[in-house]
Protein backbone atom coordinates (compact mmCIF):
# COMPACT_ATOMS: atom_id res chain seq x y z
CA UNK A 1 0.00 0.00 0.00
CA UNK A 2 1.26 3.50 -0.82
CA UNK A 3 2.46 5.91 1.89
CA UNK A 4 -0.23 8.48 1.21
CA UNK A 5 -3.47 7.45 -0.43
CA UNK A 6 -6.18 9.81 -1.60
CA UNK A 7 -9.23 7.92 -2.75
CA UNK A 8 -12.40 9.19 -4.41
CA UNK A 9 -12.03 12.68 -2.94
CA UNK A 10 -14.93 15.05 -3.56
CA UNK A 11 -15.47 18.56 -2.26
CA UNK A 12 -18.52 20.75 -2.73
CA UNK A 13 -19.24 24.27 -1.50
CA UNK A 14 -23.01 24.56 -1.72
CA UNK A 15 -23.90 23.62 -5.27
CA UNK A 16 -20.42 24.27 -6.59
CA UNK A 17 -18.12 21.26 -7.04
CA UNK A 18 -14.52 22.11 -6.23
CA UNK A 19 -13.01 18.62 -6.35
CA UNK A 20 -14.32 15.66 -8.25
CA UNK A 21 -13.12 12.08 -7.78
CA UNK A 22 -9.46 12.76 -6.93
CA UNK A 23 -7.35 9.61 -6.65
CA UNK A 24 -3.64 9.70 -5.84
CA UNK A 25 -1.12 7.23 -4.53
CA UNK A 26 2.13 8.73 -3.26
CA UNK A 27 5.16 6.78 -2.12
CA UNK A 28 7.39 7.63 0.84
CA UNK A 29 10.09 10.17 -0.05
CA UNK A 30 8.40 11.25 -3.29
CA UNK A 31 8.23 14.88 -4.35
CA UNK A 32 4.81 15.37 -5.89
CA UNK A 33 3.51 18.53 -7.52
CA UNK A 34 -0.11 19.51 -8.02
CA UNK A 35 0.01 21.79 -11.04
CA UNK A 36 -2.87 23.75 -12.45
CA UNK A 37 -4.37 27.17 -13.05
CA UNK A 38 -5.77 29.25 -10.19
CA UNK A 39 -9.05 27.95 -8.80
CA UNK A 40 -8.62 24.38 -10.05
CA UNK A 41 -8.81 22.96 -6.51
CA UNK A 42 -5.18 22.08 -5.86
CA UNK A 43 -4.90 24.05 -2.60
CA UNK A 44 -8.18 22.51 -1.42
CA UNK A 45 -6.58 19.06 -1.71
CA UNK A 46 -3.73 20.23 0.53
CA UNK A 47 -6.14 21.66 3.10
CA UNK A 48 -8.12 18.42 3.15
CA UNK A 49 -4.94 16.34 3.58
CA UNK A 50 -3.92 18.69 6.44
CA UNK A 51 -7.36 18.39 8.05
CA UNK A 52 -8.05 22.12 7.78
CA UNK A 53 -10.99 21.53 5.44
CA UNK A 54 -13.43 18.62 5.49
CA UNK A 55 -13.97 16.57 2.36
CA UNK A 56 -17.52 16.03 1.10
CA UNK A 57 -16.63 12.43 0.29
CA UNK A 58 -13.56 10.25 -0.10
CA UNK A 59 -10.74 8.93 1.99
CA UNK A 60 -7.26 10.06 3.00
CA UNK A 61 -4.83 7.56 4.52
CA UNK A 62 -1.27 8.15 5.67
CA UNK A 63 0.83 5.07 6.35
CA UNK A 64 -2.35 3.03 6.12
CA UNK A 65 -4.13 5.04 8.82
CA UNK A 66 -7.45 6.59 7.84
CA UNK A 67 -7.31 10.32 8.63
CA UNK A 68 -11.09 10.72 8.99
CA UNK A 69 -11.81 12.63 12.20
CA UNK A 70 -8.11 13.11 13.05
CA UNK A 71 -7.43 16.69 14.18
CA UNK A 72 -4.84 18.73 12.20
CA UNK A 73 -2.52 18.81 15.23
CA UNK A 74 -2.51 15.01 15.40
CA UNK A 75 -1.97 14.26 11.70
CA UNK A 76 1.79 14.81 11.65
CA UNK A 77 1.35 16.79 8.46
CA UNK A 78 3.37 19.96 8.00
CA UNK A 79 2.44 22.87 5.80
CA UNK A 80 4.25 25.88 4.31
CA UNK A 81 1.93 28.67 3.25
CA UNK A 82 2.23 31.12 0.37
CA UNK A 83 2.11 34.07 2.78
CA UNK A 84 4.60 32.30 5.12
CA UNK A 85 2.25 32.57 8.15
CA UNK A 86 5.17 33.21 10.48
CA UNK A 87 4.19 34.17 14.00
CA UNK A 88 4.93 37.92 14.13
CA UNK A 89 5.30 37.98 17.90
CA UNK A 90 8.17 35.47 17.86
CA UNK A 91 11.77 35.56 16.68
CA UNK A 92 13.04 33.23 13.97
CA UNK A 93 14.33 30.86 16.63
CA UNK A 94 11.04 30.89 18.52
CA UNK A 95 9.07 30.32 15.33
CA UNK A 96 11.19 27.30 14.45
CA UNK A 97 11.01 25.95 18.01
CA UNK A 98 7.22 26.35 18.28
CA UNK A 99 6.32 22.86 17.03
CA UNK A 100 8.86 21.23 19.36
CA UNK A 101 7.53 23.23 22.30
CA UNK A 102 4.04 21.94 21.54
CA UNK A 103 5.51 18.43 21.59
CA UNK A 104 7.17 19.28 24.94
CA UNK A 105 10.61 18.31 23.65
CA UNK A 106 13.34 18.68 26.30
CA UNK A 107 15.04 22.07 26.13
CA UNK A 108 18.55 20.68 25.42
CA UNK A 109 17.30 18.57 22.51
CA UNK A 110 15.09 21.43 21.36
CA UNK A 111 17.97 23.89 21.28
CA UNK A 112 20.15 21.49 19.30
CA UNK A 113 17.45 20.67 16.75
CA UNK A 114 16.61 24.34 16.24
CA UNK A 115 20.27 25.17 15.61
CA UNK A 116 20.59 22.26 13.15
CA UNK A 117 17.46 23.31 11.30
CA UNK A 118 18.53 26.95 11.10
CA UNK A 119 21.88 25.82 9.72
CA UNK A 120 20.09 23.64 7.14
CA UNK A 121 18.21 26.67 5.80
CA UNK A 122 21.26 28.96 6.20
CA UNK A 123 19.63 31.26 8.74
CA UNK A 124 21.71 30.72 11.87
CA UNK A 125 22.76 34.35 11.98
CA UNK A 126 19.12 35.50 11.86
CA UNK A 127 18.02 33.41 14.85
CA UNK A 128 17.06 36.43 16.94
CA UNK A 129 15.48 38.50 14.18
CA UNK A 130 11.73 39.00 13.94
CA UNK A 131 9.90 37.94 10.75
CA UNK A 132 9.32 41.52 9.60
CA UNK A 133 13.07 42.11 9.68
CA UNK A 134 13.64 39.40 7.04
CA UNK A 135 13.35 39.38 3.25
CA UNK A 136 10.64 37.30 1.55
CA UNK A 137 13.09 34.52 0.72
CA UNK A 138 14.40 34.41 4.29
CA UNK A 139 10.87 34.34 5.68
CA UNK A 140 10.00 31.43 3.44
CA UNK A 141 13.09 29.55 4.61
CA UNK A 142 11.99 30.10 8.23
CA UNK A 143 8.56 28.77 7.34
CA UNK A 144 10.19 25.71 5.78
CA UNK A 145 12.43 25.15 8.81
CA UNK A 146 9.47 25.52 11.17
CA UNK A 147 7.51 22.90 9.24
CA UNK A 148 10.45 20.50 8.83
CA UNK A 149 11.65 20.50 12.43
CA UNK A 150 8.70 18.49 13.73
CA UNK A 151 9.59 15.78 11.18
CA UNK A 152 6.14 15.54 9.60
CA UNK A 153 5.16 12.43 7.69
CA UNK A 154 4.08 14.58 4.77
CA UNK A 155 5.05 18.19 4.07
CA UNK A 156 2.55 20.26 2.11
CA UNK A 157 3.80 23.32 0.24
CA UNK A 158 1.04 25.71 -0.84
CA UNK A 159 2.59 27.89 -3.56
CA UNK A 160 5.47 28.71 -1.20
CA UNK A 161 7.62 30.45 -3.80
CA UNK A 162 5.08 32.37 -5.83
CA UNK A 163 5.47 35.63 -3.91
CA UNK A 164 9.23 35.73 -4.49
CA UNK A 165 11.14 37.24 -7.38
CA UNK A 166 12.43 34.96 -10.15
CA UNK A 167 16.06 34.74 -9.03
CA UNK A 168 15.29 33.88 -5.41
CA UNK A 169 12.55 31.50 -6.54
CA UNK A 170 14.99 29.51 -8.67
CA UNK A 171 17.52 29.37 -5.82
CA UNK A 172 14.87 28.20 -3.36
CA UNK A 173 13.61 25.58 -5.83
CA UNK A 174 17.09 24.06 -5.84
CA UNK A 175 17.37 24.33 -2.04
CA UNK A 176 13.94 22.79 -1.57
CA UNK A 177 14.75 19.80 -3.75
CA UNK A 178 18.13 19.32 -2.04
CA UNK A 179 16.55 19.41 1.43
CA UNK A 180 13.80 17.01 0.34
CA UNK A 181 16.38 14.54 -0.97
CA UNK A 182 18.57 14.92 2.13
CA UNK A 183 15.68 14.25 4.52
CA UNK A 184 13.89 11.75 2.19
CA UNK A 185 10.68 13.54 3.06
CA UNK A 186 7.37 13.10 1.26
CA UNK A 187 6.39 16.48 -0.10
CA UNK A 188 3.41 17.76 -2.05
CA UNK A 189 3.90 21.09 -3.76
CA UNK A 190 1.09 23.19 -5.16
CA UNK A 191 2.01 25.56 -7.96
CA UNK A 192 0.68 27.10 -11.13
CA UNK A 193 4.20 27.49 -12.51
CA UNK A 194 4.95 24.59 -14.87
CA UNK A 195 8.68 25.35 -14.94
CA UNK A 196 8.81 25.08 -11.16
CA UNK A 197 6.87 21.81 -11.29
CA UNK A 198 9.23 20.39 -13.91
CA UNK A 199 12.30 21.50 -11.96
CA UNK A 200 11.56 19.91 -8.60
CA UNK A 201 9.11 17.04 -8.99
CA UNK A 202 9.36 13.27 -9.15
CA UNK A 203 5.79 13.20 -10.42
CA UNK A 204 3.30 15.85 -11.45
CA UNK A 205 -0.49 15.77 -11.20
CA UNK A 206 -1.91 18.35 -13.59
CA UNK A 207 -5.31 19.56 -12.45
CA UNK A 208 -8.14 21.25 -14.29
CA UNK A 209 -11.60 22.18 -13.00
CA UNK A 210 -11.35 20.12 -9.84
CA UNK A 211 -10.10 16.90 -11.37
CA UNK A 212 -6.78 15.40 -12.38
CA UNK A 213 -6.21 15.93 -16.09
CA UNK A 214 -2.98 13.92 -16.31
CA UNK A 215 -0.27 12.55 -14.06
CA UNK A 216 3.24 11.34 -14.70
CA UNK A 217 6.91 12.22 -14.50
CA UNK A 218 7.88 15.69 -15.73
CA UNK A 219 9.23 14.15 -18.95
CA UNK A 220 6.03 12.18 -19.56
CA UNK A 221 3.85 15.20 -18.92
CA UNK A 222 5.95 17.43 -21.17
CA UNK A 223 6.56 15.09 -24.07
CA UNK A 224 3.23 13.23 -24.09
CA UNK A 225 0.38 15.58 -23.22
CA UNK A 226 -2.84 13.60 -23.29
CA UNK A 227 -5.25 16.38 -24.16
CA UNK A 228 -5.49 19.92 -25.41
CA UNK A 229 -5.61 21.44 -21.92
CA UNK A 230 -2.29 19.84 -20.96
CA UNK A 231 -0.70 20.77 -24.29
CA UNK A 232 -1.72 24.40 -23.83
CA UNK A 233 -0.87 24.56 -20.14
CA UNK A 234 2.56 22.93 -20.38
CA UNK A 235 4.99 24.93 -22.51
CA UNK A 236 3.93 26.61 -25.73
CA UNK A 237 2.59 23.65 -27.68
CA UNK A 238 1.19 24.22 -31.19
CA UNK A 239 -2.27 22.67 -31.18
CA UNK A 240 -3.89 21.94 -34.58
CA UNK A 241 -7.18 20.46 -35.69
CA UNK A 242 -6.70 17.32 -37.78
CA UNK A 243 -8.07 19.05 -40.91
CA UNK A 244 -5.71 22.04 -40.61
CA UNK A 245 -2.66 19.88 -39.98
CA UNK A 246 -3.54 17.48 -42.82
CA UNK A 247 -3.75 20.42 -45.22
CA UNK A 248 -0.45 21.85 -44.00
CA UNK A 249 1.38 18.53 -44.10
CA UNK A 250 -0.30 17.37 -47.29
CA UNK A 251 -0.82 13.88 -45.92
CA UNK A 252 -3.59 12.12 -43.96
CA UNK A 253 -3.47 11.66 -40.17
CA UNK A 254 -5.21 9.15 -37.93
CA UNK A 255 -8.97 9.75 -38.05
CA UNK A 256 -9.19 8.50 -34.50
CA UNK A 257 -8.06 11.89 -33.20
CA UNK A 258 -9.44 15.34 -33.85
CA UNK A 259 -6.52 17.36 -32.51
CA UNK A 260 -2.74 17.14 -32.69
CA UNK A 261 0.08 18.95 -30.92
CA UNK A 262 3.67 19.75 -31.86
CA UNK A 263 6.26 21.10 -29.44
CA UNK A 264 7.70 24.38 -30.82
CA UNK A 265 11.27 23.18 -30.30
CA UNK A 266 10.52 19.98 -32.27
CA UNK A 267 10.28 22.11 -35.43
CA UNK A 268 13.49 22.76 -37.36
CA UNK A 269 14.68 23.97 -40.76
CA UNK A 270 16.91 20.99 -41.66
CA UNK A 271 15.06 18.10 -43.30
CA UNK A 272 15.80 14.67 -41.91
CA UNK A 273 14.54 11.28 -43.10
CA UNK A 274 10.75 10.84 -42.94
CA UNK A 275 10.25 14.33 -41.51
CA UNK A 276 6.92 15.99 -42.14
CA UNK A 277 6.88 19.53 -43.52
CA UNK A 278 4.90 22.61 -42.45
CA UNK A 279 5.08 25.66 -44.65
CA UNK A 280 4.42 29.13 -43.30
CA UNK A 281 5.23 32.80 -43.70
CA UNK A 282 7.30 34.30 -40.87
CA UNK A 283 5.10 36.81 -39.01
CA UNK A 284 6.85 37.66 -35.76
CA UNK A 285 10.05 36.83 -33.98
CA UNK A 286 10.65 37.29 -30.24
CA UNK A 287 13.80 36.65 -28.33
CA UNK A 288 13.38 35.15 -24.89
CA UNK A 289 16.80 34.68 -23.33
CA UNK A 290 18.70 32.22 -25.45
CA UNK A 291 15.54 31.14 -27.33
CA UNK A 292 14.13 32.73 -30.48
CA UNK A 293 10.41 32.16 -30.75
CA UNK A 294 9.10 32.70 -34.28
CA UNK A 295 5.46 32.67 -35.30
CA UNK A 296 4.60 31.42 -38.81
CA UNK A 297 1.34 31.71 -40.69
CA UNK A 298 0.26 28.66 -42.66
CA UNK A 299 -3.29 27.28 -42.69
CA UNK A 300 -3.13 28.35 -39.10
CA UNK A 301 -0.53 30.07 -36.93
CA UNK A 302 2.24 27.96 -35.44
CA UNK A 303 5.37 28.71 -33.42
CA UNK A 304 8.91 27.44 -33.67
CA UNK A 305 11.53 27.78 -30.94
CA UNK A 306 15.22 27.65 -31.80
CA UNK A 307 18.33 28.24 -29.75
CA UNK A 308 19.76 31.65 -30.50
CA UNK A 309 22.89 31.39 -32.64
CA UNK A 310 25.08 34.12 -34.04
CA UNK A 311 24.26 34.99 -37.65
CA UNK A 312 20.94 33.18 -37.38
CA UNK A 313 18.17 35.42 -38.80
CA UNK A 314 14.65 34.87 -40.03
CA UNK A 315 13.31 37.39 -42.50
CA UNK A 316 9.80 38.53 -41.70
CA UNK A 317 7.32 38.00 -44.57
CA UNK A 318 9.42 35.28 -46.16
CA UNK A 319 7.98 31.75 -46.52
CA UNK A 320 9.86 28.95 -44.76
CA UNK A 321 9.62 25.18 -44.66
CA UNK A 322 9.68 23.82 -41.12
CA UNK A 323 10.22 20.11 -40.53
CA UNK A 324 9.05 17.85 -37.73
CA UNK A 325 9.69 14.17 -37.01
CA UNK A 326 6.60 11.97 -37.28
CA UNK A 327 6.90 10.81 -33.68
CA UNK A 328 6.80 14.46 -32.53
CA UNK A 329 3.30 14.94 -33.91
CA UNK A 330 1.29 14.05 -30.82
CA UNK A 331 -2.34 12.95 -31.08
CA UNK A 332 -4.55 14.47 -28.37
CA UNK A 333 -7.53 12.67 -26.92
CA UNK B 1 9.16 82.48 3.75
CA UNK B 2 6.28 84.86 4.36
CA UNK B 3 3.76 82.06 3.95
CA UNK B 4 5.76 79.88 6.29
CA UNK B 5 5.85 82.63 8.94
CA UNK B 6 2.09 83.08 8.67
CA UNK B 7 1.52 79.34 8.99
CA UNK B 8 3.74 79.23 12.10
CA UNK B 9 1.84 82.15 13.62
CA UNK B 10 -1.53 80.44 13.08
CA UNK B 11 -0.12 77.24 14.49
CA UNK B 12 1.08 79.02 17.64
CA UNK B 13 -2.28 80.78 18.01
CA UNK B 14 -4.08 77.45 17.73
CA UNK B 15 -1.77 75.76 20.23
CA UNK B 16 -2.20 78.70 22.59
CA UNK B 17 -6.00 78.59 22.21
CA UNK B 18 -6.00 74.89 23.09
CA UNK B 19 -3.31 74.83 25.75
CA UNK B 20 -3.89 78.08 27.68
CA UNK B 21 -7.18 77.09 29.37
CA UNK B 22 -5.65 73.76 30.41
CA UNK B 23 -2.48 75.42 31.70
CA UNK B 24 -4.49 78.06 33.52
CA UNK B 25 -6.68 75.44 35.18
CA UNK B 26 -3.63 73.40 36.20
CA UNK B 27 -1.91 76.49 37.52
CA UNK B 28 -5.03 77.46 39.49
CA UNK B 29 -4.81 74.07 41.23
CA UNK B 30 -1.44 75.17 42.65
CA UNK B 31 -2.18 78.87 43.15
CA UNK B 32 -2.35 80.09 46.74
CA UNK B 33 -4.01 83.29 45.56
CA UNK B 34 -4.78 84.43 42.02
CA UNK B 35 -7.21 87.31 41.82
CA UNK B 36 -5.79 90.54 40.42
CA UNK B 37 -2.48 89.44 38.91
CA UNK B 38 -1.52 87.91 35.55
CA UNK B 39 0.27 85.03 37.24
CA UNK B 40 -0.52 83.49 40.64
CA UNK B 41 0.75 85.41 43.64
CA UNK B 42 2.10 82.19 45.16
CA UNK B 43 2.15 78.43 44.68
CA UNK B 44 0.91 75.78 47.11
CA UNK B 45 0.13 72.07 47.33
CA UNK B 46 -2.69 72.83 49.76
CA UNK B 47 -5.53 72.12 47.32
CA UNK B 48 -4.11 68.83 46.16
CA UNK B 49 -3.42 67.85 49.73
CA UNK B 50 -6.95 68.79 50.78
CA UNK B 51 -8.32 66.77 47.89
CA UNK B 52 -6.42 63.63 48.80
CA UNK B 53 -7.50 63.98 52.42
CA UNK B 54 -11.13 64.16 51.36
CA UNK B 55 -12.56 60.64 51.64
CA UNK B 56 -15.46 61.73 49.47
CA UNK B 57 -13.02 62.32 46.58
CA UNK B 58 -11.16 59.07 47.18
CA UNK B 59 -14.46 57.18 47.14
CA UNK B 60 -15.59 59.02 44.01
CA UNK B 61 -12.29 58.19 42.34
CA UNK B 62 -12.71 54.53 43.34
CA UNK B 63 -16.25 54.47 41.95
CA UNK B 64 -15.10 55.93 38.63
CA UNK B 65 -12.32 53.36 38.40
CA UNK B 66 -14.78 50.59 39.30
CA UNK B 67 -17.33 51.72 36.69
CA UNK B 68 -14.87 52.35 33.85
CA UNK B 69 -12.66 49.38 34.68
CA UNK B 70 -15.64 47.07 35.18
CA UNK B 71 -17.21 48.05 31.86
CA UNK B 72 -13.90 47.62 30.00
CA UNK B 73 -13.27 44.23 31.66
CA UNK B 74 -16.74 42.96 30.75
CA UNK B 75 -16.30 44.25 27.18
CA UNK B 76 -12.95 42.46 26.87
CA UNK B 77 -14.43 39.22 28.15
CA UNK B 78 -17.63 39.31 26.13
CA UNK B 79 -17.16 41.49 23.07
CA UNK B 80 -13.60 40.58 22.08
CA UNK B 81 -14.15 36.80 21.77
CA UNK B 82 -17.34 37.54 19.82
CA UNK B 83 -15.43 39.80 17.42
CA UNK B 84 -12.73 37.15 16.96
CA UNK B 85 -15.24 34.42 16.18
CA UNK B 86 -17.23 36.61 13.79
CA UNK B 87 -14.20 38.02 11.94
CA UNK B 88 -12.43 34.66 11.64
CA UNK B 89 -15.25 32.21 11.12
CA UNK B 90 -18.44 34.12 10.22
CA UNK B 91 -17.27 37.24 8.34
CA UNK B 92 -20.68 37.67 6.72
CA UNK B 93 -22.08 38.68 10.13
CA UNK B 94 -19.51 41.43 10.58
CA UNK B 95 -21.81 43.98 8.98
CA UNK B 96 -24.13 43.61 11.99
CA UNK B 97 -21.33 44.61 14.35
CA UNK B 98 -20.49 47.55 12.14
CA UNK B 99 -24.16 48.58 12.25
CA UNK B 100 -24.16 48.30 16.05
CA UNK B 101 -21.01 50.45 16.18
CA UNK B 102 -22.72 53.22 14.21
CA UNK B 103 -25.87 52.99 16.34
CA UNK B 104 -23.82 53.60 19.50
CA UNK B 105 -22.87 57.02 18.11
CA UNK B 106 -26.41 57.82 16.99
CA UNK B 107 -27.98 57.87 20.48
CA UNK B 108 -27.67 61.24 22.28
CA UNK B 109 -26.87 60.80 26.00
CA UNK B 110 -30.10 62.45 27.15
CA UNK B 111 -32.28 60.11 25.08
CA UNK B 112 -30.27 57.10 26.21
CA UNK B 113 -30.65 58.16 29.87
CA UNK B 114 -34.41 58.68 29.60
CA UNK B 115 -34.79 55.40 27.76
CA UNK B 116 -32.80 53.48 30.37
CA UNK B 117 -34.76 55.02 33.24
CA UNK B 118 -38.12 54.26 31.62
CA UNK B 119 -37.24 50.67 30.75
CA UNK B 120 -35.24 49.57 33.79
CA UNK B 121 -36.38 51.69 36.77
CA UNK B 122 -39.46 49.54 37.39
CA UNK B 123 -37.75 46.19 36.94
CA UNK B 124 -35.75 46.28 40.15
CA UNK B 125 -32.25 46.06 38.70
CA UNK B 126 -29.95 48.55 40.49
CA UNK B 127 -29.58 51.43 38.08
CA UNK B 128 -25.82 51.50 38.52
CA UNK B 129 -25.66 48.08 36.84
CA UNK B 130 -27.88 49.42 34.06
CA UNK B 131 -25.34 52.23 33.53
CA UNK B 132 -22.55 49.66 33.63
CA UNK B 133 -24.34 47.67 30.91
CA UNK B 134 -24.83 50.82 28.84
CA UNK B 135 -21.12 51.61 29.24
CA UNK B 136 -20.19 48.13 27.97
CA UNK B 137 -22.24 48.74 24.83
CA UNK B 138 -20.99 52.34 24.61
CA UNK B 139 -17.36 51.31 24.25
CA UNK B 140 -18.12 48.75 21.52
CA UNK B 141 -16.72 51.08 18.80
CA UNK B 142 -13.33 51.44 20.53
CA UNK B 143 -12.99 47.76 21.36
CA UNK B 144 -14.19 46.70 17.90
CA UNK B 145 -11.85 49.05 16.05
CA UNK B 146 -8.88 48.12 18.23
CA UNK B 147 -9.42 44.41 17.67
CA UNK B 148 -10.38 44.70 14.00
CA UNK B 149 -7.40 46.87 13.08
CA UNK B 150 -5.04 44.42 14.73
CA UNK B 151 -6.63 41.52 12.89
CA UNK B 152 -6.50 43.40 9.59
CA UNK B 153 -2.70 43.51 9.70
CA UNK B 154 -2.34 39.74 9.94
CA UNK B 155 -3.84 36.69 8.27
CA UNK B 156 -5.27 35.44 11.54
CA UNK B 157 -6.94 32.37 10.07
CA UNK B 158 -3.70 31.20 8.48
CA UNK B 159 -1.74 31.81 11.69
CA UNK B 160 -4.24 29.64 13.56
CA UNK B 161 -3.96 26.94 10.86
CA UNK B 162 -0.15 27.05 11.00
CA UNK B 163 -0.14 26.77 14.80
CA UNK B 164 -2.54 23.83 14.75
CA UNK B 165 -0.48 21.99 12.15
CA UNK B 166 2.53 22.41 14.45
CA UNK B 167 0.68 20.58 17.20
CA UNK B 168 -1.15 23.39 19.01
CA UNK B 169 -4.75 23.00 20.12
CA UNK B 170 -7.21 25.71 19.09
CA UNK B 171 -6.95 27.23 22.57
CA UNK B 172 -3.15 27.20 22.47
CA UNK B 173 -3.14 28.71 18.98
CA UNK B 174 -5.42 31.49 20.24
CA UNK B 175 -3.55 32.25 23.47
CA UNK B 176 0.03 31.78 22.24
CA UNK B 177 -0.22 33.28 18.76
CA UNK B 178 -3.32 35.32 18.09
CA UNK B 179 -3.75 37.09 21.40
CA UNK B 180 -0.11 38.28 21.73
CA UNK B 181 -0.23 39.43 18.11
CA UNK B 182 -3.35 41.56 18.48
CA UNK B 183 -2.66 42.51 22.11
CA UNK B 184 -1.22 46.01 21.45
CA UNK B 185 -4.30 47.11 19.48
CA UNK B 186 -6.58 45.53 22.01
CA UNK B 187 -4.78 47.15 24.93
CA UNK B 188 -4.85 50.56 23.26
CA UNK B 189 -8.61 50.15 22.62
CA UNK B 190 -9.16 49.16 26.24
CA UNK B 191 -7.23 52.15 27.61
CA UNK B 192 -9.03 54.50 25.25
CA UNK B 193 -12.36 53.08 26.41
CA UNK B 194 -11.31 53.46 30.04
CA UNK B 195 -10.39 57.10 29.58
CA UNK B 196 -13.66 57.86 27.76
CA UNK B 197 -15.73 56.19 30.48
CA UNK B 198 -13.71 57.78 33.29
CA UNK B 199 -14.72 61.19 31.96
CA UNK B 200 -18.36 60.27 31.28
CA UNK B 201 -20.81 62.56 33.07
CA UNK B 202 -24.16 62.79 31.27
CA UNK B 203 -25.42 59.23 31.68
CA UNK B 204 -24.24 58.64 35.24
CA UNK B 205 -25.56 62.02 36.39
CA UNK B 206 -28.99 61.62 34.78
CA UNK B 207 -29.58 57.97 35.61
CA UNK B 208 -27.98 57.61 39.07
CA UNK B 209 -26.92 61.12 40.10
CA UNK B 210 -25.44 61.71 43.56
CA UNK B 211 -26.47 58.25 44.74
CA UNK B 212 -23.28 56.98 43.09
CA UNK B 213 -20.90 59.88 43.09
CA UNK B 214 -18.12 59.55 40.50
CA UNK B 215 -15.20 61.92 39.96
CA UNK B 216 -17.15 63.88 37.38
CA UNK B 217 -20.14 64.37 39.69
CA UNK B 218 -17.77 65.29 42.53
CA UNK B 219 -16.13 67.83 40.21
CA UNK B 220 -19.52 69.30 39.32
CA UNK B 221 -20.32 69.70 43.03
CA UNK B 222 -16.97 71.32 43.80
CA UNK B 223 -17.29 73.86 40.99
CA UNK B 224 -19.81 75.80 43.07
CA UNK B 225 -17.81 75.63 46.31
CA UNK B 226 -14.09 75.91 45.50
CA UNK B 227 -12.51 76.73 42.18
CA UNK B 228 -9.10 75.65 43.50
CA UNK B 229 -10.36 72.18 44.51
CA UNK B 230 -12.20 71.82 41.19
CA UNK B 231 -8.99 72.75 39.38
CA UNK B 232 -7.10 70.19 41.47
CA UNK B 233 -9.62 67.53 40.38
CA UNK B 234 -9.14 68.55 36.76
CA UNK B 235 -5.36 68.45 37.25
CA UNK B 236 -5.53 64.88 38.56
CA UNK B 237 -7.83 63.92 35.71
CA UNK B 238 -5.44 65.41 33.13
CA UNK B 239 -2.45 63.66 34.71
CA UNK B 240 -4.33 60.35 34.63
CA UNK B 241 -5.33 60.82 30.99
CA UNK B 242 -1.76 61.84 30.16
CA UNK B 243 -0.48 58.65 31.74
CA UNK B 244 -2.99 56.57 29.81
CA UNK B 245 -2.04 58.31 26.56
CA UNK B 246 1.63 57.70 27.31
CA UNK B 247 0.99 54.00 27.90
CA UNK B 248 -1.07 53.78 24.68
CA UNK B 249 1.78 55.44 22.76
CA UNK B 250 4.32 53.01 24.23
CA UNK B 251 2.17 49.99 23.46
CA UNK B 252 1.40 51.18 19.93
CA UNK B 253 5.10 51.77 19.34
CA UNK B 254 5.90 48.27 20.55
CA UNK B 255 3.33 46.86 18.14
CA UNK B 256 5.21 48.47 15.24
CA UNK B 257 8.26 46.46 16.21
CA UNK B 258 7.78 42.99 17.46
CA UNK B 259 6.57 41.94 20.86
CA UNK B 260 8.07 39.01 22.60
CA UNK B 261 5.94 36.44 24.36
Amino acid sequence: MSYLVIEGLHKKYGQSTVLSNINMEIEKGEFITLLGPSGCGKSTILRIVAGLTDASAGKIAIEGKDMYGVQPKDRQVGMVFQSYALFPNMTVQENVAFGLRMQKVHSVDLEQRVQEMLALVHLSEKAHAYPKELSGGQQQRVALARALIVRPKVLLLDEPLSALDAQIRKKLQTDLRAIQRKLSMTMILVTHDQEEAMAVSDRIFVMNNGSIAQSGTPTEIYTRPENEFIANFIGHYNVFTRQDLEQMLGEPLSEQYSKFAIRPEALHFDKKNNDMCLTGKAKQSLMSGNIIRTTFEGETLFTMEQLHQQGYTIEMGKTYKCYVAKEDVIALS
Amino acid sequence: MKKRGLADLFFLLLVGYLILPVLATMLYAFASKWNKTILPEGLTLKWLSTLFQDTEFIQAFGRSVFLAGGAVSIALLVIVPAIFVIVLYFPKYEKWIQMAVVMVYSFPGIILAVGLIRVYSQIGIPMIFVVLGAYVVGILPYIYQGTRNSLRNIDARQLLDAAQLLGASKRQAFTKILLPTVYPGLFAGALLSFSVLFGEFVLINLVVGSRFETVQIYLMKKLSTSGHIASAVVFIYIVLMGLLTFVIAIVTKRSKGATNL
